[in-house]
């Protein structure tokens, strides 16, 4: 059984590779684990196709201006009517659903993207008729809560396909330049 | 570790399995975990040592078991604990809760049994997969498992093949909806009518006793809604014992705290969370919970018992031995949410069979579990008042004098608020002033275009939630984590018109008006294709950006800058010494959130743990107290959130591993064939339910 340890920076554990730790969700990806069991001669590959994935997603995340005030507006209206009874009008979350804005929401997508969350809430949202919003109000569901969230809106709609949500990376603000 | 003498032995002790085994009940001294919390006194505690300080780290997943194809969408927050009991792991999961036996080794799937319930899965109180399931035997081979169905059916099946029990109620189900009423006494209807549970039964001797529990209470449409009871059957035949009207009928103690012959009108005060019993003293122990509704008591003047009360009854009649009402006239939420821990203690020389109840409140009330006297006194002291009109609070509530609390139980200003920077706490102010602050006790208030509302912390998500707390018995000491950055905003408002019979709902005037629902309402397998009932008043546009987070009412940011307007610890781990009745220690549970570690404005700062937010379950071991981060961080490691071993002296770190999603249920361990596992549920996010066990590698 080769085990391949790694230390993380100011990391207190060693993690093992055996595990697989970071296994996607159905019908869900997530950027490459640093878990997957790795067999020795394909670890320069890894690091290539790590590296070509990094940059392949470098190009935007939800900082870039992902979507438009219009559209964040009509998912305003379908939040209120679909989504606040649960969540809060203002997004704080209640009893039995988590926020939706704010440092828990963020600390839980941080290193996801947007086409994770989209297909989160096509998936298994609104709760009491799961799956029957269409792909262009989710969307807008989804500009309202990065809007919500104070991620700047730009000049184009957010995206409806999954694949091309899955370029946007949530995360936290980039040192300014 | 595994060696051929081990496996010679456990292959002749499965042969004598059958003519033994009855003569040894199940019990974590034989490495299983044959109850909810570990045991039927609460205590979440296996003497399993294994897995230890030395080794934690080097834990291996040795399983998964991925509960998405258990109903027809994957579930997102799996909250069970399985047990392991004679060599097999029972547990429930998915959105239909079916119950799977899985092999402790390999998680390989032994049986599953489900049922479909239709409608009356879809709009029961309480949905989605549960906390797991029970355990019963008759030592001679009967061995059962035994569970509540989101419609609220109790169900017996046959342990070895999953199929119900046909000697069991009716073909193994009894209909926990029979006997159920609203008002003086009218049956509610069997599909339609409001009753559910989360909790497992609790199975002691040939008894299973059933709590219940209903809608959230903020913005309910009467006050007259189903009543709470706990009831206990034969686990042989199903066959109702005994019924404990947790509304007490008139003739019944405590009928007169319902004043102007309130208890015909008003409902809930269930028992939602695990009980607890001791076998010997035959005494169960109930903790209920509030009344209809949770803010409001407008309707129901007088202390509502036994609303928000710890009830002693008799395991075998169900009558009341004694109560403590820890709330008096209960409109904060604080239902009662934990198991009550039975523990031999020893107070300055003096042994007490005595129960602790951990809290929302972050109170650890302590009594002698046999006469109902607190350990050390608790005191009645005067309360704020409240105006909302018709609302009557108690002038006193109860405080005990020891332990001291172990969270944050109000919000302090400006103590408590965040201070990172002076700035951060200069906004945090200006927060805060548009809210009512004050001590424990405050009470809710109405909101309108001036002041949003009451400003609470520690009430409805407060201290110590569901999953409880865990005792070790040999040194008496608790180990509870409690949330204590839940600001839980609490405004008061008149329901639009045809709504509601109750004069205040949660909200605010002159705002939107919105439905609260319960835990997972409409997320069950059948789920309906409509929309249920239409929100009263139309739905305006909120304003997209520029608005930070707000509290119920609405409006009001309650985040500084995307952090929490509360300082840290954001939670904590507390080991409370129940022979001193103080604490031994406190630590921030968990780690550090990425949002503030990353926070542009923080850059620079040296910032100790934080801790996170949640209110999580633990387990107790030999030498270890082990629990998972509720939240996922990624700046010290991997994407993930950590399963951590906590030192039981000193509430040192000691290990930590990596889980791909947050603890949604709390861990429990058990030990088959020489080898020691931990077994947790993770969810959350994107990421949908799962069990995971833990073990060393060979």
């Amino acid at each position: 059984m080769s085990t391949l340890h790694t230390r993380f920076r100011n990391s207190r554990t060693r993690f093992r590779s055996r595990e697989g730790g970071l296994q996607p969700a159905r019908g869900l990806s997530l950027a490459p684990s640093c878990g997957t069991k790795v067999p020795r001669g394909l670890k320069p590959a890894l690091v290539l196709l790590s590296a070509a994935l990094l940059l392949g997603q470098s190009g935007r995340s939800v900082w870039d201006g992902v979507y438009t005030t219009e559209q964040a507006t009509r998912g305003s209206a379908l939040y209120s009517s679909r989504c606040a009874s649960c969540h809060g009008t203002v997004l704080t979350g209640g009893e039995s659903a988590p926020p939706l804005a704010g440092g828990e929401f963020l600390s839980n997508w941080y290193g996801l993207t947007a086409g994770d969350l989209f297909d989160r809430i096509r998936i298994s949202m609104p709760a009491d008729r799961p799956g029957s919003l269409k792909r262009d109000e989710v969307a807008d569901i989804l500009a309202f809560v990065l809007s919500m969230n104070q991620f700047p809106a730009g000049k184009t709609d957010l995206e409806r396909e999954t694949e091309a949500l899955k370029q946007i990376r949530i995360e936290p603000r980039p040192e300014q330049k | 570790m595994h060696s051929k003498r081990s496996s010679l032995a456990i292959a002749a002790g499965m042969a004598a399995l059958a003519a033994a085994a009855w003569a040894q009940q199940p019990s974590t001294k034989n490495g299983e975990w044959p109850y909810y919390t570990a045991d039927l006194k609460g205590s979440k505690y296996s003497p399993l040592d294994q897995i230890n300080a030395q080794n934690f780290s080097k834990l291996e997943v040795a399983w998964r078991y991925k509960t998405d194809n258990l109903g027809p969408r994957p579930e997102y927050k799996l909250e069970g604990t399985p047990l392991m009991v004679k060599g097999v792991l029972y547990t429930t999961g998915g959105t239909r809760r079916s119950v799977v036996a899985l092999d402790p080794k390999t998680g390989e799937v032994n049986w599953v049994y489900s049922l479909r319930e239709g409608n009356r899965a879809a709009i029961a109180p309480r949905q989605l997969s549960g906390r797991g399931v029970s355990y019963w035997t008759d030592g001679k081979g009967d061995d059962r498992v035994v569970f509540v169905t989101t419609g609220y059916r109790l169900i017996s099946l046959n342990a070895h093949t999953g199929q119900p029990i046909p000697s069991f109620g009716k073909n193994g189900i009894v209909d926990l909806k029979e006997g159920m009423v609203t008002g003086t006494g009218q049956q509610i209807d069997l599909e339609t009518g409001e009753a559910g549970l989360h909790a497992t039964p609790l199975v002691v001797k040939d008894v299973i006793i059933v709590g219940s529990s209903f809608k959230e209470g903020m913005t309910v449409v009467t006050h007259s809604n189903t009543k709470g009871l706990v009831r206990a059957y034969d686990a042989h035949t199903g066959k109702l014992l005994w019924t404990f009207n947790t509304i007490p009928r008139p003739g019944e103690f405590g009928n007169d705290t319902w004043e102007n012959g309130s208890w015909a009108t008003n409902g809930n005060t269930g028992v939602w969370t695990q009980m607890t019993v001791d076998e010997d003293l035959g005494l169960v122990y109930l903790p209920v919970e509030s009344p209809t509704s949770d803010f409001y008591g407008g309707h129901r003047p007088g202390d509502n018992l036994f609303g928000e009360s710890l009830v002693c009854v008799d395991l075998k009649t169900g009558k009341r031995k004694w109560h403590y009402q820890v709330v008096h006239h209960p409109i904060w939420d604080y239902d009662l949410s934990s198991a009550p821990i039975l523990a031999d203690i020893n107070v300055g020389g003096r042994l007490i069979k005595a129960v602790a109840l951990p809290s929302k409140e972050s109170f650890l009330y302590v009594f002698d579990r046999v006469t109902g006297q607190p350990v050390w006194p608790i005191e009645e002291r005067p309360v704020p008042q409240s105006d909302v009109p018709g609302e009557k609070t108690s002038p006193t509530q109860p405080f005990p004098t020891k332990p001291p609390a172990y969270g944050r139980q109000f919000l302090k200003i400006p103590d408590d608020l965040i201070d990172f920077t002076p700035e951060m706490r200069a906004q945090a102010k200006d927060s805060v002033a548009r809210y009512r602050t004050g001590p424990m006790f405050l009470p809710p208030s109405v909101g309108d275009d001036k002041i949003i509302g009451s400003l609470t912390l520690g009430t409805a998500s407060g201290g110590t939630n569901w999953p409880g707390a865990g005792y070790d018995p040999e040194t008496h000491i608790v180990y509870a984590e409690a949330n204590q950055s839940a600001l839980f905003p609490i405004s008061m408002r008149t329901p639009p018109e045809g709504f509601s019979d109750i004069r205040y709902v949660m909200g605010r005037n002159g705002t939107d008006f919105r439905v609260s629902e319960g835990p997972g309402f409409g997320t069950a397998a059948d789920a309906p294709q409509a929309q249920r009932r239409p929100v009263a008043a139309p739905a305006a546009p909120a304003a997209p950006a520029g608005r930070g987070g707000g509290g119920g009412g609405g409006g009001g940011a309650l985040t500084v800058q995307g952090l929490s307007l509360v300082k840290p610890p954001y939670a904590v781990i507390s080991a409370i010494n129940l022979d001193r009745g103080d604490l031994q220690w406190q630590v921030p549970y968990g780690e550090t959130p990425d949002v503030v570690r990353n926070h542009p404005a923080l850059k620079g700062l040296n910032i100790t743990n934080t801790g996170q937010a949640g209110s999580v379950g633990l387990v107790v071991t030999k030498t270890l107290v082990i629990l998972g981060d509720s939240q996922i961080t990624s700046v010290t490691h991997p994407r993930g959130a950590m399963l951590r071993a906590y030192d039981k002296a000193t509430g040192k770190e000691v290990g930590a591993k990596l889980m791909p999603a947050p603890q949604s249920g709390s861990p429990m361990t058990y030990m088959v064939d020489g080898k020691q596992y931990i077994v947790i549920a993770v969810s959350g996010g994107a990421y949908s339910g799962e069990y995971i066990a833990y073990a060393l590698p060979e």
